[in-house]
C-alpha cells in the first residue's frame, strides 16, 4: 500500500511539474481581446471616419454657429459663445479635436499603412484625404495644431506646428491623393471601397473631384497673403465637383443615436437653439433690397404667427417677442415640439448631411474670380451657386418628406433674376453678395468654412464695390465674453480635457495658456 | 477548516496509533468554568500530530503513553497542559481568557497554525458573532470588528453593493478591496460593473458609467449562518501565499462542518422591522420661481414667498415604509461518533423589504458539506453551495427618487402620481426630461432588478502517503449567472428621450481555482531549532461572458420586455473576460524552543494579463515572532507576549487585454471598426508592493487584559493606472500606465479584556483603533492627475488625486484664491471666481482614525453584546446639499434676502499685492440668484466628519432546558444602526456615489441622492433538537 501510495504520490508531482513547465505559455495565452479584433481589413476602418468627417463640424457647428450668428442658444443669461467666448475647463467647441486624434487617430495610420500595403491605391488616396482634411479643419479652428508628432502612443508631450506647416501638410496630402485617385493598378477595387464608402460608394472619381475642392477651399483661404493665386483656385474647383450629383454627404437610418442626423429633433442637439436677426435679415430682403428669398421659408423656422423673426443675440432669451412671435426651434415646432416627426431642411432625423458641395465651391471660384478681376467668371459662378444650392434645399426637403413645400421653378426663376441679389450684369456683382450667399449655400452646416470666410473678411470688412458690409448687418455681441478683453473671436482654444490638462508645457510655448488666447488673429489672416 | 485539518492529523493518528505500545486508554470531560461540558476542545498529546475532539457533553478518549502531555485548547481559552501518569481520567476546566498566544488560528492556506508563531498581523471574527447582526450582507458586520477594515455600504437599499479595504486605499485606479476565501479557494466578490450593459457600448448616449445603479456584491451571496469563522490577513502574509489577487489582503472564511455529539436539527428564524432614522428637510417658505399661466415652468424655488393660504402636502415622511424582513434557518448536522464521516445540510430563506417602496431583496440558500476518513492515508472533504438572490432596488443620484422627493413641490400631493389614465402626471411646463420623475412614479416604475443563480463547489482531498507530510488538494468551481434588468420607464424623465430603455444583461461567471499544497510535518532541524513547511501550487481561470442586449422606444408603455422595443433600436453586445493565474508557492517556518519563529515565503506567479516577457514574477516574504515570555520566563509574572516582524513583496498583473488595444465595431453610420478610448501600452509590466510591518502581543493579567499593536507600511512602486488620460495626439485618449507610485502607513491597536469573569457572569471587552493614511507620490509620466471618471458623479467634484495628495482626495473646479489663501471675487458681480481646471483643495475623505468598540456580557442566560463604530475626521461631500441650495430649497437659503458681502479679495490685480482689495460689493442672493446656482461644491464638502454609531445590540436570552422539547433553545432582539451622532449636515456620511465596482479609492464619501441605512429591530429565536 505504502509503495502504492508513494508511486502516486510521485507521479502527480511529477505530472504537475512538468504540466507547469510545459503548457504554462499556452494555457496563459488568452489575453487577446475576444470582444473586438486587433486588425481588420481596411475598408473596415473607413465607415467611422467618413461618419466623423461628416457630423464632427456639427458638433462644433454649435459653437462656431454662434461665433458666425447663425443661430443663437436663448436663456436666461447670454451665453459664453454668443458673446464670442468659450467656456473654461470645457470640451465644447473641440470634438473635431477629438475626431481628428482619435476616431481618426491610429485608425486612419492603419488604414493607409494597410492599404499602402496592400496597393489600395483608391482607399489609400480616401485615406489622404482624410488626412489632410483633418489637419485643414483643426488648424482654421485653433491655429497652431500638433501635426508632425501626432499619433504616437509612446509620447505624452507633443510639440505644436505652426499654422503654415500645417496648410503645406493639407496641400502635400492632397496633391498625393490626387494622384493615388487616378491609379487604376494594383488593387484599386469599388466594391471593396464601396462596402464601408457610404459617401461615394467606392467612386474614386468623385473622390478625386473632393480631393480638388478641398484643395480650392484650402488655397483659398489665403485671400489676405501675398502669394494668393486666385487662378489656381478656380483651377481646383474646375476639377472638382461639376453638379450636386457630386455632393459629398452622409444619409441615415435613424436607427439608433448615431445613426441619425446629429440635427434631427430626436438627437435633441439643437431643440434650444434659434435663428438669428442676422440670417433672416440675409433672406427677408431687409439686406438686399427687398427680395424675399424663397429658401427663406424651406430653411428658416417661422414664428407661431407665420412671421419670419431671428433672435437679437445681445437680447437675453426672447426679449420681449410674445409667445406667438418667438421663433420656432429649427423643426419648425414651438418650444421644444417636434418629436418623432419630420423636421425641417437639415433639422430632421434622417436628411442626408454635407460636407462639401458643388454650390459651396462655386461660390469659392466665383471669389477667386472676383479677385482676380474676371468678372464674368464670377458671375457664372456665382449663379451656378445659388441655383444650385436652390436645387440643393429642394432635394434636401425631400429627403425625409419634411414640413416645407419645394421652392417652384417660378420662385426659383424669379429669385435668379432679382438683381439685387443675385445681378446678371457681371460689373454689378459685389463680394457682399458673393459672401452672403456663400453664407446661405453653408449656413446650417458650412460652420468651419463659413466662419473661416467671416475671419479672412475681419467680419465686418467694408466691400468697397457695394459700400457696405460684406457680411451686411453683421454686428459683433456688444458684450464680448470677460476674457475677450474687447476683441473679437479668432480661433478656438485647443481641446481643454486633451491639451490644457495634460499638455500645458506645449501650449504654453504657443502663449494658449493666456486668457485670451482665443482672440489671437490666425497666420493665414494676415497678409 | 480548521476542523477538518485538525481531523487530518487525527487521520495520521489512526494510522500510527495502533503501532504504539505502552500507549493507556484515557478519558475526561472538559468543562468551562460555570461548569459546563464544552465540546469541540482540542486535546492534542504534545509534540505530536496526535489528537480527537471533544463530544456534545465535553466528553473525549485519547490513547497516551505515560509521561506524554495532553494540551487542552479551545479558542478564546487558555490552553490547559497535563502530563500523563498512572490515572486514566483526566477532567479538565478550561478559563476564558481575553488573549492568548497557543490558540490555534487560521491562517495563509487554510493553513493551522499556533497563534504565537505568526509573524504578521491577523484577526478573527467567529461566525455567530457575524450571523447575530442579522445583516443580509456580512461585509457589514465586519465594520468595528476587525482593526484596519473599513466597509462602506453603497447605500441603505436592500442588496446596495458593500465596499471592504483593508489598511486603506493604495490603487489609485484598479480595487483596492482583499481576496474573499472560501474553504480555501478564492471565490468571486464582483459587483456588477455596468460598463458591460448594451447602454454602456462605447459611443452609446445612454450609459450610466457606475453612477444612479446599484447591484449586490456577491459575496453578499453567503449565508451568515454557514460561516463558521473568518479570519482577516491584513497584509503581507496574506499575499505572500494567497497570490496577486491578496495584495490588498484577504479574508478568509470558514464555513461550518458537522461535528460529532452536535447538531442535530436546528432552526432559527428572525424578524425584522425597519425604519428610516432620520428623514430629510426643505424649506416651506419660498415658492417656485417660475409659473406660467397658473402651472409651473421650473422647479427652483427661488419665487415669492408662498401664501399663507398654501396647503402643503408631507411626500417626504409618506413616502417611506416601515419594512418587514424575514429569515428562516434550518440545519441538520452531525457526525458518526468515530468522527470518520461528518455532514450538514443547511437550507435558508431571506425576505428583505426595504424601506423604500418597491425595494426587496430575496435569497434562498442551500449548502451541503462532508467529510469522509476513507481510509488511512485518504481523506475527503465536499461542500457544494448554492444560492439565488433577487434584488429590486431604486435608482440613485442624479435620477433617484431621493431627489425628487426633496425637489417636488411640497403643495402638490406627490403621492397622486398618476393621471386618470394610468400615465406619469406632469406638473410642470417643462419637457418630459427636464422635470425631474415624481418619486412616487419613479419607485413604481424605473426598476432594478437582478437574479443570480450561484454554485459554489469545492472538492478537497487530503492525502497522507508519508508519514511526514500530507497533500491536500483542492478544485473548486464558482458559477453564477447573473440576470440583470434596468428598466428606464417611457414615461420618465430618464426615459422619455428614448421612449423607454430596457437593457438586459446576463452575466455568466465560472471561475475554477485548483490548488495543491504538499505539507510537511514539523521535524527537528538540529538540537532546537525545528522546521514546519509547505510547497504548493494553484491553478486559477476566471472568466465571465456579459451578454447585454438593449431596446427603445417601447408599444406598450408597462409591458416590460426587449420583445416590446422597437426592433430598429435593439441592440446586442457581448463582454468576454478571461483571466488565468498559475502560481508556485512554498513556505517554511523554522522555530527555536518554540518562541522564536521565522518564517520565510516565496510565490512566483505567471498571469495572462502581462506581456509574456514579463509576466512570471517572484517575490518574497519574511516575518518572524519571538515569544519574549517565554524567552525570559522571569517577566511572565508581569507580562506575557510576542513581538513580530514582517516584510513582504507582492505583485500585481493588471486587468485582462489592459496592454494591446483591441477594435471595437462603432454603432457610427456605415458600421465598421475603430479604436476604442484605450491606447497601446506594450511596455507593461507589473506591479510590485513592498510592505513592512511590525508590532507586539501583549498579555497582562494572567491573560485578562490584551494588546495588540501592529505598525505598517506599505511602498507601490510602477503602479499600473488604468484609464490614465493623456494629450489625444497620442492617438489615443486613455492608457493603462506603469508608474505611480504610492505609499501607506498605519497603526492598529486591538484592545481586549475580561474585566469580570465569574461563573454567573462575564463582561468581554474588544476594542479596535485603526489610523491608516495613504498618498500618491508620483504619476506615470509626470501626468498631474489621476482620476475615475465614474466618480465624476456630481457637477466639478472627483477622486481625482495628483503627487503629494491623498489617495483619498477630492479634486474639483474650486473657487480661486491669492496666495494668502483668500477667496478672488469677481469685481463685476461680488461673487466668487471658481478654477476652469481641477484642483486640488486640501479636501481628503481619510478618516484621523476609527474605533470599533464591542463588549459582551454575559450573565446567567443572558448576553447582551453591542458594536459601538467610532470616526474621527474624513471629509464627506455633502452634493445633495448643494443641491438644493441651488435650487433654492435648502433651509440654508431662508436669510436670501439679508444683504451680504461675500468675504475675500477682489481680482482687481492687486489680489496679490501687499495690499489686496477686500471685497465691498453687497449681494443680495434673492435678486442675485448665481449667489447660490454658481456656488462651488466646494463650500459642501464638510471637512472633519465624525461618527458615533450603534451599529448592532444583541440581547439573548437561553430559554431554560427541555424547553419546547428542545436541546438548545434561545431568544433573541437585536438592534442593527440604531443610533447615530455626527456632525454631518447630511443623512448619514457612509455614503458612495458609485456603486462598489469602481476602483480606487471610489465614490466613497460623495453623497448625492443616496438612501442612507435604516435602523432595524429584529427578534427571533434559535432551537436545537
Amino acid at each position: 500500500m505504502t509503495n502504492t501510495i508513494k508511486r502516486l504520490a510521485r507521479t502527480g508531482v511529477l505530472a504537475g511539474a512538468l504540466l507547469v513547465a510545459s503548457s504554462c505559455d499556452d494555457f496563459l495565452d488568452v489575453n487577446t481581446n475576444p470582444n473586438g479584433p486587433q486588425v481588420v481589413s481596411a475598408n473596415l476602418y473607413l465607415a467611422p471616419m467618413l461618419h466623423w468627417l461628416v457630423l464632427s463640424p456639427q458638433f462644433d457647428g454649435r459653437f462656431v454657429g454662434r461665433y458666425t450668428q447663425q443661430w443663437t442658444l436663448p436663456g436666461t443669461s447670454l451665453s459664453t459663445w454668443d458673446r464670442m467666448g468659450y467656456d473654461p475647463a470645457s470640451d465644447n467647441g473641440a470634438q473635431q479635436w477629438r475626431d481628428v486624434y482619435w476616431s481618426f487617430g491610429q485608425n486612419l495610420v492603419d488604414m493607409i499603412n494597410k492599404s499602402e500595403a496592400e496597393e489600395r491605391w483608391d482607399l489609400l488616396g480616401v485615406g489622404y484625404i482624410l488626412k489632410a482634411w483633418g489637419w485643414q479643419v483643426l488648424t482654421d479652428l485653433h491655429g497652431e495644431i500638433i501635426v508632425d508628432q501626432a499619433i504616437d502612443p509612446t509620447k505624452f508631450a507633443f510639440d505644436y506646428d505652426t499654422q503654415e506647416h500645417a496648410y503645406d501638410e493639407v496641400a502635400r496630402l492632397l496633391d498625393s491623393a490626387i494622384v493615388l485617385l487616378a491609379r487604376t493598378d494594383g488593387a484599386v477595387n469599388q466594391t471593396y471601397l464601396a462596402r464601408t464608402d457610404r459617401i461615394y460608394l467606392g467612386d474614386r472619381t468623385k473622390w478625386a473631384k473632393f480631393a480638388h475642392g478641398l484643395k480650392a477651399i484650402s488655397l483659398n483661404h489665403y485671400s489676405n497673403k501675398a502669394g494668393y493665386d486666385p487662378a489656381a483656385v478656380m483651377a481646383e474647383v474646375d476639377l472638382a465637383f461639376t453638379s450636386n450629383a457630386d455632393d459629398a454627404q452622409l444619409g441615415f437610418t435613424a436607427a439608433g443615436n448615431d445613426d441619425t442626423n446629429f440635427w434631427g429633433r430626436t438627437r435633441n442637439n439643437i431643440t434650444n437653439y434659434r435663428q438669428t436677426q442676422f440670417v433672416v435679415n440675409l433672406m427677408n430682403g431687409t439686406q438686399f433690397g427687398g427680395v424675399v428669398d424663397p429658401r427663406m421659408s424651406r430653411m428658416l423656422s417661422p414664428s407661431p404667427d407665420g412671421l419670419y423673426r431671428g433672435l437679437d443675440i445681445n437680447v437675453v432669451g426672447f426679449g420681449a417677442m410674445t409667445a406667438t412671435q418667438q421663433p420656432n426651434n429649427f423643426h419648425g415646432f414651438a418650444g421644444t415640439g417636434g418629436t418623432l416627426v419630420p423636421g425641417r431642411y437639415l433639422f430632421d432625423d434622417k436628411v442626408k448631411m454635407p460636407v462639401m458641395t458643388y454650390a459651396q465651391l462655386q461660390f469659392v471660384k466665383a471669389e477667386a474670380a472676383y479677385r482676380s478681376g474676371n468678372r464674368p467668371v464670377a458671375l457664372t459662378a456665382f449663379r451656378n451657386g445659388v441655383g444650385a444650392h436652390i436645387d440643393y434645399v429642394n432635394a434636401r426637403n425631400l429627403d425625409n418628406g419634411q414640413n416645407p413645400t419645394q421652392i417652384t421653378g417660378a420662385e426659383r426663376t424669379a429669385f435668379l433674376a432679382a438683381v439685387a441679389a443675385v445681378p446678371t450684369d457681371p460689373n454689378l456683382l459685389t463680394m457682399t453678395q458673393i459672401m452672403s450667399q456663400k453664407y446661405i449655400a453653408q449656413w446650417g452646416w458650412g460652420h468651419n468654412e463659413i466662419w473661416m470666410d467671416m475671419r479672412r473678411h475681419h467680419y465686418t470688412d467694408i466691400d468697397p464695390a457695394s459700400g457696405v458690409q460684406v457680411y451686411p448687418g453683421f454686428t459683433p455681441p456688444t458684450t464680448l465674453h470677460p476674457d475677450n478683453g474687447g476683441q473679437i473671436v479668432q480661433r478656438i482654444r485647443p481641446r481643454y480635457n486633451s491639451e490644457y490638462v495634460w499638455n500645458s508645457t506645449a501650449l504654453n510655448a504657443i502663449g494658449a495658456l493666456a486668457l485670451d488666447y482665443h482672440t489671437k488673429p490666425l497666420w493665414i489672416i494676415q497678409p | 477548516m480548521m476542523k477538518r485539518v485538525f481531523l487530518a492529523f487525527t487521520g495520521i493518528t489512526l494510522l500510527v496509533a495502533p503501532l504504539r505500545a505502552q500507549d493507556q486508554q484515557i478519558t475526561g470531560k472538559v468543562t468551562s468554568e460555570a461548569g459546563a461540558g464544552m465540546s469541540g476542545v482540542q486535546v492534542i498529546i504534545k509534540g505530536t500530530t496526535t489528537g480527537v475532539l471533544t463530544n456534545g457533553e465535553g466528553n473525549y478518549t485519547i490513547r497516551a503513553r505515560v509521561g506524554q502531555a495532553l494540551t487542552y485548547r479551545f479558542i478564546g481559552h487558555a490552553p490547559v497542559e497535563r502530563t500523563v501518569a498512572s490515572e486514566t481520567t483526566i477532567n479538565v476546566t478550561l478559563r476564558r481568557v481575553a488573549s492568548q498566544l497557543d490558540a490555534m488560528v487560521v491562517t495563509a492556506l487554510g493553513q493551522e497554525a499556533n497563534k504565537r508563531s505568526i509573524g504578521a498581523s491577523q484577526q478573527t471574527v467567529s461566525g455567530p458573532d457575524i450571523a447575530s447582526t442579522q445583516r443580509e450582507n456580512f461585509i457589514n458586520s465586519l465594520q468595528g470588528r476587525v482593526a484596519g477594515v473599513e466597509v462602506t455600504s453603497s447605500s441603505g437599499v436592500p442588496g446596495a453593493s458593500s465596499s471592504i479595504t483593508i489598511r486603506g486605499v493604495s490603487s489609485i485606479s484598479s480595487s483596492n478591496q482583499p481576496l474573499m476565501i472560501v474553504d480555501g479557494l478564492p471565490i468571486d466578490n464582483k459587483t456588477f460593473n455596468t460598463n458591460v450593459l448594451a447602454s454602456d457600448a462605447p459611443g452609446s448616449v445612454s450609459a450610466f458609467n457606475n453612477r444612479g445603479v446599484d447591484f449586490t456584491n456577491r459575496a453578499a451571496d453567503l449565508n451568515p449562518e454557514d460561516i463558521e469563522s473568518l479570519v482577516v490577513l491584513k497584509g503581507p502574509e496574506a499575499s505572500a501565499l494567497y497570490g496577486i489577487d491578496a495584495a490588498n489582503g484577504a479574508i478568509v472564511i470558514t464555513t461550518k462542518r458537522g461535528r460529532a455529539g452536535q447538531g442535530g436539527f436546528e432552526y432559527s428564524n428572525s424578524f425584522r422591522v425597519d425604519q428610516v432614522r432620520s428623514s430629510p428637510e426643505v424649506q416651506r417658505t419660498y415658492g417656485v420661481s417660475g409659473i406660467t399661466g397658473g402651472v409651473l415652468n421650473s422647479f427652483q424655488y427661488f419665487g415669492a414667498p408662498y401664501l399663507p393660504t398654501a396647503q402643503f402636502y408631507d411626500n417626504i415622511d409618506g413616502f417611506f415604509q416601515s419594512a418587514f424582513t424575514s429569515k428562516h434557518n434550518m440545519s441538520f448536522s452531525g457526525a458518526a461518533q468515530d468522527n470518520r464521516i461528518n455532514y450538514r445540510l443547511a437550507v435558508s430563506s431571506d425576505k428583505q423589504e426595504g424601506v423604500i417602496p418597491n425595494t426587496t431583496y430575496g435569497r434562498i440558500n442551500l449548502t451541503g458539506a462532508s467529510q469522509a476518513q476513507v481510509n488511512r492515508w485518504l481523506r475527503t472533504d465536499v461542500s457544494m453551495a448554492y444560492s439565488f438572490a433577487a434584488n429590486t432596488q431604486p435608482w440613485k443620484g442624479a435620477d433617484g427618487p431621493l431627489l425628487g422627493l426633496l425637489i417636488w413641490p411640497q403643495t402638490d400631493d406627490a403621492q397622486d402620481w398618476r393621471t386618470a389614465a394610468g400615465t406619469r402626471r406632469r406638473l410642470t411646463l417643462l419637457s418630459a426630461t427636464s422635470e425631474i420623475d415624481n418619486p412616487y412614479f419613479n419607485v413604481q416604475k424605473n426598476l432594478n432588478n437582478s437574479k443570480t443563480s450561484r454554485i459554489i463547489g469545492n472538492l478537497g482531498l487530503v492525502i497522507t502517503p508519508f508519514s511526514w507530510g500530507s497533500i491536500r488538494t483542492n478544485i473548486g468551481i464558482d458559477g453564477y449567472t447573473n440576470e440583470g434588468r434596468l428598466l428606464r420607464h417611457p414615461e420618465s424623465a430618464f426615459g422619455a428621450t428614448y421612449n423607454g430603455v430596457l437593457d438586459e444583461t446576463i452575466d455568466v461567471v465560472r471561475n475554477i481555482n485548483a490548488q495543491t499544497v504538499l505539507n510537511v510535518e514539523r521535524r527537528t532541524l538540529w538540537r532546537d531549532i525545528s522546521v514546519t513547511g509547505l510547497v504548493g501550487n494553484q491553478v486559477s481561470d476566471f472568466r465571465s461572458n456579459a451578454s447585454g442586449l438593449k431596446g427603445q422606444d417601447f408599444l406598450d408603455p408597462n409591458f416590460v420586455s426587449i420583445n416590446n422595443t422597437s426592433v430598429t433600436t435593439r441592440l446586442n453586445r457581448t463582454t468576454l473576460n478571461q483571466r488565468r493565474l498559475v502560481s508556485l508557492f512554498g513556505s517554511a517556518t523554522f522555530d527555536y524552543k518554540d518562541y522564536l519563529y521565522v518564517t520565510v515565503t516565496g510565490r512566483n506567479d505567471w498571469t495572462s494579463t502581462i506581456p509574456i516577457e514579463r509576466n512570471s514574477f517572484f517575490y518574497p516574504s519574511i516575518s518572524t515572532s519571538f515569544v519574549f515570555s517565554d524567552a525570559f520566563p522571569a517577566v511572565k509574572e508581569w507580562v506575557t507576549g510576542k513581538v513580530r516582524f514582517a516584510y513582504a513583496a507582492v505583485g500585481k498583473d493588471a486587468r485582462p487585454y489592459a496592454f494591446r488595444p483591441a477594435l471595437e465595431s462603432k454603432l457610427t453610420v456605415g458600421g465598421g471598426y475603430g479604436y476604442g478610448f484605450t491606447g497601446p501600452n506594450v511596455k507593461l509590466k507589473p506591479e510590485f508592493a513592498r510592505s513592512y510591518e511590525g508590532g507586539f502581543d501583549l498579555s497582562f493579567l494572567e491573560e485578562r487584559l490584551g494588546l495588540e499593536a501592529t505598525w505598517y507600511r506599505k511602498r507601490t512602486k510602477d503602479q499600473i493606472v488604468n484609464d490614465i488620460r493623456g494629450s489625444y495626439a497620442t492617438g489615443f485618449i486613455l492608457f493603462n500606465l506603469n508608474g505611480a507610485e504610492t505609499s501607506n502607513y498605519g497603526t492598529e491597536l486591538t484592545i481586549r479584556g475580561t474585566p469580570i469573569v465569574t461563573d454567573r457572569m462575564s463582561w468581554d471587552v474588544i476594542a479596535n483603533f485603526d489610523h491608516s493614511f495613504g498618498w500618491t507620490k508620483s504619476l506615470p509620466n509626470a501626468l498631474p492627475e489621476s482620476y475615475v471618471s465614474d466618480t465624476w458623479v456630481y457637477n466639478n467634484v472627483r477622486n481625482g488625486t495628483q503627487p503629494g495628495l491623498s489617495t483619498r482626495s477630492l479634486t474639483g473646479l474650486y473657487y480661486l484664491r491669492n496666495n494668502d489663501g483668500e477667496i478672488l471675487i469677481d469685481p463685476t458681480t461680488g461673487l466668487p471666481l471658481r478654477s476652469s481646471i481641477f484642483i486640488d483643495g486640501g479636501y481628503d475623505r481619510t478618516p484621523d482614525f476609527t474605533i470599533g468598540l464591542t463588549n459582551s456580557l454575559n450573565f446567567g442566560r443572558w448576553s447582551v453584546s453591542a458594536l459601538v463604530d467610532i470616526r474621527k475626521g474624513g471629509d464627506v461631500l455633502n452634493a445633495t446639499e448643494h443641491y438644493l441650495v441651488a435650487r433654492g430649497l435648502s433651509k440654508r437659503t431662508l436669510d436670501r434676502e439679508t444683504p451680504r458681502i461675500i468675504r475675500g479679495v477682489l481680482r482687481d490685480g492687486r489680489e496679490n499685492s501687499a495690499n489686496p482689495t477686500p471685497n465691498n460689493i453687497v449681494v443680495i442672493p434673492a435678486v442675485q440668484t448665481a449667489y447660490y446656482t454658481s456656488m462651488s461644491e466646494e463650500l459642501f464638502i464638510e471637512k472633519d466628519i465624525n461618527w458615533l454609531r450603534l451599529r448592532d445590540v444583541t440581547v439573548r436570552y437561553d430559554l431554560p432546558g427541555r424547553w419546547l422539547m428542545a436541546r438548545t433553545a434561545s431568544v433573541f432582539v437585536t438592534g442593527t444602526d440604531l443610533l447615530l451622532i455626527t456632525n454631518y449636515s447630511g443623512l448619514d456620511p457612509i455614503v458612495n456615489g458609485n456603486s462598489a465596482a469602481v476602483g480606487g479609492s471610489g465614490g466613497q464619501g460623495i453623497d448625492f441622492g443616496n438612501f442612507p441605512m435604516p435602523r432595524g429591530f429584529s427578534f427571533g429565536l434559535k432551537v436545537g433538537f
